[in-house]
């Protein structure tokens, strides 16, 4: 029998002009792993508000959702909050309590369980999710890669039969998402717990999913192996194509035909068996030219030292860095290595007790308060810090008094259409680029990015990087800091590697992460067994077609 | 100029010498201690309900007991306590604490005339040997106090007050919880915010004059109130999604009472006993100064306030013994 049935399923939210879901027919069985994907707006997360009536939105419905053979209304909220477990997107405001095995402790207290199973329940909880060090302490104390997990360790400790899972990762750095994501994989495969979880950054379950569906304008347009439904988004043209993996992408680009890879393993075999014993005429991508040593700097930090806490360790340990002017700078590096206070000693948040930080040929200190008027402004990691009115209009004229400025730069940012909307109603990457209008108003001439594709989905990104084209193209230095090693190596002109306190290297992205091996894309992961220093996923597929047609 | 004296002397009254208000304060001062430093400590290890009877005994003891001796008895109980848990770093706040004596027992003959052996006179006012004592009694009992509730907000972390009170009252029980999660995460946001608009040049301090300020703090608090109610929906979500409200809640609690726990509890009783039925635990200062002799109950207190003290020695002592086994 089938865990969840759900019958021409039809939901409009109120005074929505058109439904958010039409027609949704789907069948998930007991056991089985179904990744569902989409462009922002398509109706995922309302699907899977619908599994659970709690959570059920308001607005007119049509059709039915089945659990176990049953009406979902039909069962108890009793059962449902016992057998249907949800994790959300927000690590922190999903947390209700203050200590971390009280967390745990949370949903077996309101389901009435007594102290002996509960004390039970969460140590074991506490040993399968590896959390047993963490145990004591408060959940503020915790980071966000450990706050998902924790979400995810309480609700297991429900003991539900289905987990649904709505973009769990979108807000934690790719190692700790990856940690997530395969324990999730490891409750499906060790337990049988069935999972539907969506996810933009495709690339670490896709492979591993039994089924995908995609979505599309509130309709189910594919739904069947990964493999399948990578070929079917290819023949399609379809928008989704540019989320999947990477290997994927790169075999249809390229035009090969046979079984598709998902992985860096598969990618590389398939590459490898075509080129086998073969001689290749072209072997690297058209590379930029070397960076020129003598330019103008908009930025300069020489011999910086820094840290929080008089007894604290030195975050900024003689930090050297040149930003020329009107480039794409990318700062890449592990968590908690510094890059985000890099950006706040760029803008004069963090004071350094030692070096100098000059701006466009002039000392930091010698701006005072002119430094944020047309000089530095930064994009924060969440944009949700930045918003103060009760629409955008509201808040961009909080900058900005005259009309003008304001349609331009909402134009560029494209939020023309949003601007009578409440901050907090649009969606991630709206919000992002709102963000960024209401910073691009003080008419910087250095812009500091913090994380700034963090939780976009790969059509958001995109549009994301169109922008700062446009803005590259005003003039506009750009520096950003990110996990986002596809973005920067796709987008930047210049890649800086953190570490220690230090930029360790900078190059151009093809000689930075062409000469990584780790520490690289899944593009250049993939393809350095047959080629050198391709790292996008264009790259590999040029080479590939230029080669084969060599051959023949 | 007396006018304002009597005035002054009457404030003075009320804040030093009515001990209920400073008890009233000491319990709603937060608790520093949860993000400090606090060393390895037997009697911290002991359940909530030990260490709450404890302070509830010395600290109500301290508030009761005006005699010098018993004073001098709690202040090394206490001093000691506070130094095992904080280390090195207690010395700092003790050594904070003695200009606070200084003060508060030389000031209280200034207020307070009553006595017979006159020192000198200030402002045509006598200053009296018998204030000063009771200032310094006063003075003490003012610092012991501040050095118990110390070692209480150590001992005595949030999740163990709920765990004592969260069976008499558990819907307040848990809207504490949930107000000691909320306070860190917003005061994580709102630093968030006040960065984010320092780097668009909306920053309070870069502001120009005081009303911009106020208008900049005020922007601050409304972000903030914005971004709080947003979180509020996705908390009550996904509190509801696990069952909030679905059945009767039960309360989890992590400590459990051991043999060990009895065993003190019985102690301190016998020893609190002790201290009530011994008496001599009288002082008076004005306008005569008259002491009661001590009397065993003296002994019957610094036992009762040595508890956590001989604890934490076992505790090292036993282990010391342990590792020289090995």
């Amino acid at each position: 029998m089938a865990h969840f049935h759900i019958r021409d399923l039809t939901f409009s939210y109120p005074g929505a002009k058109r439904p958010t879901l039409s027609g949704v027919n789907l069948t998930i069985e007991k056991g089985e792993y179904v990744v569902l994907c989409g462009k922002s707006g398509s109706g995922k997360t309302s699907l899977l508000r619908h599994l659970k009536s709690v959570l059920t939105p308001y607005g007119s419905r049509s059709g039915q959702v089945l659990f176990d053979g049953m009406p979902l209304q039909q069962v108890s909220q009793y059962d449902q909050s016992r057998k249907i477990g949800f994790v959300m997107q927000n690590p922190d405001e999903q947390l209700v309590t203050d200590k971390v095995w009280h967390e745990l402790a949370f949903g077996l207290e309101n389901l009435g369980v007594d102290q002996k199973t509960i004390r039970l329940r969460v140590a074991e909880m506490a040993s399968y999710f590896g959390l047993q060090d963490w145990f004591d302490r408060e959940v503020a104390t915790l980071s966000g890669g450990q706050k998902q997990l924790l979400n995810l360790a309480s609700i297991m400790a429900m003991q539900p039969q289905v987990l649904i899972l709505d973009e769990p990762t979108s807000q934690l750095d790719p190692i700790a998402a990856s940690d997530f994501l395969n324990t999730v994989r490891k409750i499906n495969i060790e337990l049988g717990t069935t999972i539907i979880i969506t996810e933009h950054r495709l690339e670490d379950i896709y492979h591993s999913a039994d089924r995908v569906v995609v979505m599309e304008e509130g309709r189910v347009i594919a739904s069947d192996g990964p493999r399948q439904v990578g070929c079917l988004l290819w023949q399609q043209d379809s928008a989704m194509f540019a989320a999947l993996p990477t290997p994927t992408r790169v075999f249809y680009q390229s035009g090969a035909e046979g079984k598709c890879p998902l992985t860096v393993r598969e990618g590389r075999s398939w590459l490898t068996k075509t080129f086998e014993n073969r001689s290749l005429t072209a072997l690297e991508p058209e590379m930029e030219p070397e960076a020129p040593k003598k330019r103008e700097n908009a930025l300069r930090i020489q011999e910086t030292w820094f840290r929080y806490e008089k007894q604290g360790r030195d975050i900024l340990r003689g930090l050297n860095l040149e930003v020329p002017r009107g480039c794409i700078f990318a700062i890449v590096g592990g968590n908690g290595a510094g890059k985000s206070t890099t950006l706040k000693t760029i803008c004069g948040i963090c004071k350094p007790y030692r070096g100098k930080v000059e701006l466009f040929g002039k000392p930091i200190k010698s701006y005072g308060a002119s430094l944020y008027r047309g000089c530095v402004a930064m994009l924060p990691q969440d944009p949700r810090s930045l918003f103060v009115g009760k629409t955008l209009r509201e808040d961009l004229r909080e900058m900005c008094r005259e009309e003008g400025p304001i349609q331009a730069v909402a134009k560029t940012c494209e939020i023309t259409h949003l601007l009578d909307a409440y901050p907090y109603d649009i969606s991630g990457g709206e919000q992002q680029r709102a963000a960024l209008a209401k910073v691009l108003l003080t008419n910087p001439k250095l812009l500091l990015l913090d994380e700034p594709t963090k939780g976009l989905d790969s059509f958001f990104k995109g549009k994301f990087a169109e922008i700062l084209k446009k803005l590259k193209a005003q003039g506009i230095t750009i520096i950003l800091v990110s996990h986002d090693v596809e973005f920067c190596a796709e987008y930047a002109d210049l890649v800086g590697m953190f570490f220690d306190g230090q930029i360790v290297t900078t190059d151009t992205p093809h000689r930075f992460f062409g000469q990584n091996s780790f520490y690289t894309t899944a593009a250049n992961r993939m393809s350095r067994c047959v080629f050198q220093n391709a790292v996008t996923a264009g790259d590999v597929a040029v080479l590939y077609r230029k080669n084969l047609e060599e051959i023949r | 100029m007396t006018e304002i004296a009597r005035l002054l002397g009457t404030v003075w009254r009320l804040v030093f010498q009515d001990y209920r208000l400073i008890a009233a304060i000491c319990i709603f001062v937060p608790e520093r201690g949860r993000f400090l430093f606090m060393r390895y400590d037997a009697f911290s290890k002991c359940h909530p309900l030990t260490n709450f009877l404890f302070f509830l005994g010395a600290i109500g003891f301290c508030v009761v007991i005006q005699h010098p001796m018993y004073l001098a008895a709690g202040a090394v109980g206490a001093g000691g306590y506070y130094l095992l848990l904080k280390g090195r770093d207690g010395w700092k706040r003790i050594a904070g604490l003695v200009p606070v004596f200084v003060v508060i027992a030389g000031l209280n003959p200034l207020l307070n005339t009553y006595g017979e052996r006159l020192l000198f006179t200030v402002f045509g006012r006598p200053y009296t040997l018998e204030a000063l004592y009771y200032g310094m009694a006063v003075a003490g009992m003012f610092v012991v106090m501040i050095l118990w509730f110390g070692c209480y907000s150590m001992v005595l972390t949030s999740d163990k007050f709920v765990c004592l009170f969260g069976s008499l009252i558990p819907a307040l029980s848990l809207l504490l919880v949930m107000v000691l999660r909320m306070i860190p995460s917003l005061a994580r946001k709102g630093n968030q915010i006040a960065d984010a608009r320092t780097c668009i040049g909306k920053g309070v301090t870069g502001a120009n004059s005081a009303k911009e300020k106020i208008a900049g703090g005020m922007q601050v608090l409304s972000a903030l109130t914005d971004w709080a109610l947003e979180g509020s929906i996705i908390t009550a979500d996904a509190m509801r999604c696990r069952g909030y409200g679905t059945a009767k809640r039960t309360s989890f609690r992590i400590y459990r009472m051991t043999a060990r726990d009895w065993v003190l509890i019985g102690t301190m009783a016998v020893l609190a006993a002790g201290v009530l039925l011994a008496g001599g635990t009288g002082a008076t200062f004005t306008p005569e100064l008259w002491i009661a002799p001590p009397t065993w109950g003296l002994a019957a207190y610094g036992a009762f306030l040595l508890i956590p003290t001989l604890l934490y020695l076992q505790e090292a002592v036993q282990w010391h013994i342990s590792i020289s086994g090995i």
